[in-house]
């Protein structure tokens, strides 16, 4: 048990150690490589990628479909933790809330990269048809992105007022901008009020919306007639891929987070292991949601299914289908029934290989179906009926997981990633309930 | 004197070489140069409509077959030693012309009751002339519909028109026209009986624009009589119906065609939504001022 200073001395925005340093400039230099990359691309046109006639959608859309998935960590911990009352969420939900926002953000920036004429974005508001699932998606994003900015702002007013405070003799210029942020917060009765209230609102909406924007992704796929997408059960399948995404990134970004900033006393191993409860619970969902949609068809034994799961279970697609099925969603089921795998470090390795694992997924559901049409198209090169990204698409795709990075290395840096005042509230009602004891 | 007839003799000898030369040459190069056309001409008639003669220029240039486009063709009627011009015509861009007879009545034939026709083509600077002689006698068809025990049949009989004669064991073929292609129909292969006739049952379904179904019968590429045809509707198809959805609200519609439960549903959504967040954004105001 601490008393508030200390509290607020632990959680307070540190600056950066040289790691911290090194790790930024980093991704600086990834972020800038991509720049030069895209602008090459503005100019040159998409030729520069390899989508061609047959595969439509290349990385841009995995890598962006990947965002998507993330985001639904926000809904997940922030909102379903929240109307069920899991107290243990408390250290954990700021940085959901960060992940969230890093990754819609960059998940319409990365849908923006697909566009061959960026400059034409505004004739989807314009000219778009609200029939095309393609003009939800350019609906829910933004949307999406902020009620996440609203998620992440409305638990964070009484922690600027704290931090003003903080800061006031030691960085003055920072404080100011704190006390800017917290909206003149002093922790009146009418102010609690009216935050606990907005906050319950938007537990609510972030749920709502985060199933819409899943929904929409895999109805973007689902409506188009093509196979390994033409299946009814595509947008739960996406939802619960998405709750596995997001758990992962979640547990892999609190690990770094609490090691770099020494939160060991705030984030325990009774927190890894809660998570670690939650993603085998979200594995195994997703897994139930995989045999659907593979073994149906496979059963029906469509020719162009099969023709399509034999590239994929046995085929040129084989090594990655089995690792992202066997690496992650089997060994994390495995590995986190037993107690020991849902300690820290475990659960960080298997953090990785989950986010690894969900990248390639998407990569793993867009390509091979776009490589077998149902009608082949007529008089294109062999090369066509084969993707694999070029150097731009890699570079600029990379440059996107940098720039995720790079957000929430910055919200990591200047806000308080464990809520202070919701955790000093806790204690202090954790000690009046003792006090009460006899 | 000896020196000066030598120098005239080796001078006229010179002279007449180089005029043998310049004379011949020309005509060596043409023959060279020139190609041999081949001509092909199928006659072709529709009962009650009219005659034609689908023709087919090719050649043979460095060994490839190609189709000779654009020239210029005649087309005679031959008979007991008359030779009328009936018009002319030109091949298109696959080599292929159809001279349709002004009038079939204009086509006379021999004494023999056989119809001549040559197509000739009078040469160019590509080409050497050529021609083709093809002959043919008159046949007709008379195609009905008739129904027994509420089956319809099309009925179609064949005769030489010259000895007024029924031809028997004749090829036929029974078809309905469709957009693109002929649908055959009955049996494949329909021989006349001694009677000239066939009789080919049509079948139920087959739909047609306002139900009128258009049957062709054919006796194809005949050696005696050319192709005939006969044709006739009858309104015994299906009636398609009109199914265009093109002023109808669908998914698939332009921009203010949009159905209405697509307009109403998610407009109502993200109004919904958003008027929340404009709440939330007003609270953020509230938040503020309630220090």
């Amino acid at each position: 048990m601490k008393n508030h200073e200390a509290l607020i001395k632990d959680l307070a925005p540190r600056k950066f150690g040289k790691r911290g340093v090194i790790w930024t400039s980093l991704l600086i230099v990834i972020i800038i490589v991509g720049i030069i990359a895209y602008i090459d691309q503005l100019i040159k046109g998409q030729v520069v990628t390899n989508m061609r006639d047959y595969a439509l959608w290349g990385i841009y859309i995995s890598n962006f479909v990947f965002f998507v998935a993330t985001s639904f960590v926000g809904s997940v911990t922030v909102a379903i933790l929240r109307l069920t009352n899991n107290t243990w969420r408390t250290p954990l939900v700021r940085i959901a809330e960060i992940i969230t926002l890093a990754a819609i953000t960059m998940a319409g920036i990365t849908i923006m990269i697909d566009m061959a004429r960026p400059d034409r974005l505004l004739n989807l508001f314009i000219h778009g048809r609200i029939q095309s699932p393609i003009i939800w998606d350019v609906i829910i994003i933004p949307t999406f992105l902020v009620i996440s900015f609203l998620l992440l702002y409305f638990p964070l007013l009484p922690d600027f007022a704290l931090l003003k405070k903080y800061f006031k003799d030691t960085k003055p210029k920072l404080s100011k901008w704190y006390g800017r942020l917290s909206l003149n917060w002093t922790g009146s009765e009418k102010q609690k009020h009216l935050q606990t209230k907005a906050i319950r609102i938007i537990a609510i909406l972030i749920l709502l919306t985060g199933i819409i924007l899943q929904t929409i992704d895999a109805w973007l796929f689902s409506t188009t007639y093509r196979i390994g997408w033409d299946s009814s059960g595509l947008a739960p399948y996406f939802i619960s891929g998405a709750f596995v995404a997001g758990i992962g990134a979640l547990v892999t970004v609190i690990y770094v987070v609490r090691r770099v900033k020494k939160l060991e006393h705030y984030i325990t191993d009774f927190h890894f292991d809660q998570m670690g409860k939650l993603l085998v619970l979200a594995c195994l969902i997703y897994l139930y949601f995989n045999v659907n949609e593979y073994l149906i068809p496979f059963f029906t034994a469509k020719e162009g299914e099969l023709t399509h799961l034999d590239t994929l279970l046995f085929g040129h697609y084989a090594p990655l289908f089995w690792f992202v099925t066997i690496g992650g969603l089997i060994v994390p089921i495995i590995v986190l029934f037993f107690k020991k795998g849902r300690k820290p470090f475990s659960m960080f390795l298997i953090g990785i290989i989950v986010v690894v694992a969900s990248w390639w997924k998407r990569y793993v559901i867009v390509t091979p179906t776009l490589l077998h049409p149902f009608l082949p198209i007529q008089g294109v090169p062999k090369s066509w009926r084969s993707y694999f990204p070029s150097i731009h698409e890699w570079l600029i795709t990379i440059a996107t997981l940098a720039m995720a990075l790079l957000i929430i290395t910055l919200l990591v840096r200047y806000l308080p990633v464990i809520p202070i005042q919701r955790t000093a509230d806790e204690q202090d009602e954790l000690t009046t309930a003792k006090t009460i004891e006899p | 004197m000896k020196a000066t007839y030598n120098f005239r003799f080796f001078f006229i000898a010179m002279f007449s070489a180089v005029l043998f030369g310049l004379s011949s040459h020309p005509i060596y190069a043409q023959d060279s140069i020139k190609n041999k056309i081949r001509l092909n001409v199928d006659y072709i008639k529709t009962m009650n409509k009219e005659a034609a003669f689908k023709i087919r220029a090719s050649a043979k240039v460095d060994g490839s077959n190609i189709d000779v486009s654009n020239i210029e063709l005649t087309v005679f009627n031959e008979f007991n030693d008359n030779k009328v011009k009936l018009g002319t015509t030109t091949t298109n861009s696959s080599g292929k012309s159809t001279f349709i007879v002004p009038d079939i009545k204009s086509i006379k034939p021999d004494s023999t009751g056989m119809y001549n026709i040559t197509v000739s083509f009078k040469g160019d600077n590509l080409y050497k002339r050529a021609s083709k002689s093809i002959s043919y006698k008159d046949a007709t068809i008379e195609a009905k519909i008739t129904t027994i025990d509420s089956i319809n049949y099309i009925t179609a009989t064949l005769k030489d028109t010259a000895t007024d004669s029924l031809l028997y064991k004749q090829l036929l073929n029974v078809s309905v026209q469709r957009l693109f292609k002929l649908l055959p129909i009955g049996k494949e292969f329909n021989f006349t009986d001694e009677n000239g006739t066939i009789v080919v049952p049509i079948e139920e379904g087959i739909p047609g624009i306002g139900g009128i179904l258009t049957f062709e019968v054919t006796l194809k590429e005949s050696d005696d009589y050319g192709t005939v045809k006969a044709l006739v509707s009858a309104p015994l198809g299906v009636p398609i119906v009109e199914e265009s959805t093109y002023d109808k609200r669908t998914m698939w519609s332009p921009k203010n065609k949009t159905p209405l439960f697509l307009l109403i549903a998610p407009n109502l959504f993200i109004f919904a939504i958003w008027g929340i967040i404009i709440y939330l954004i007003i609270t953020l105001f509230k938040i503020s001022k309630s220090n």
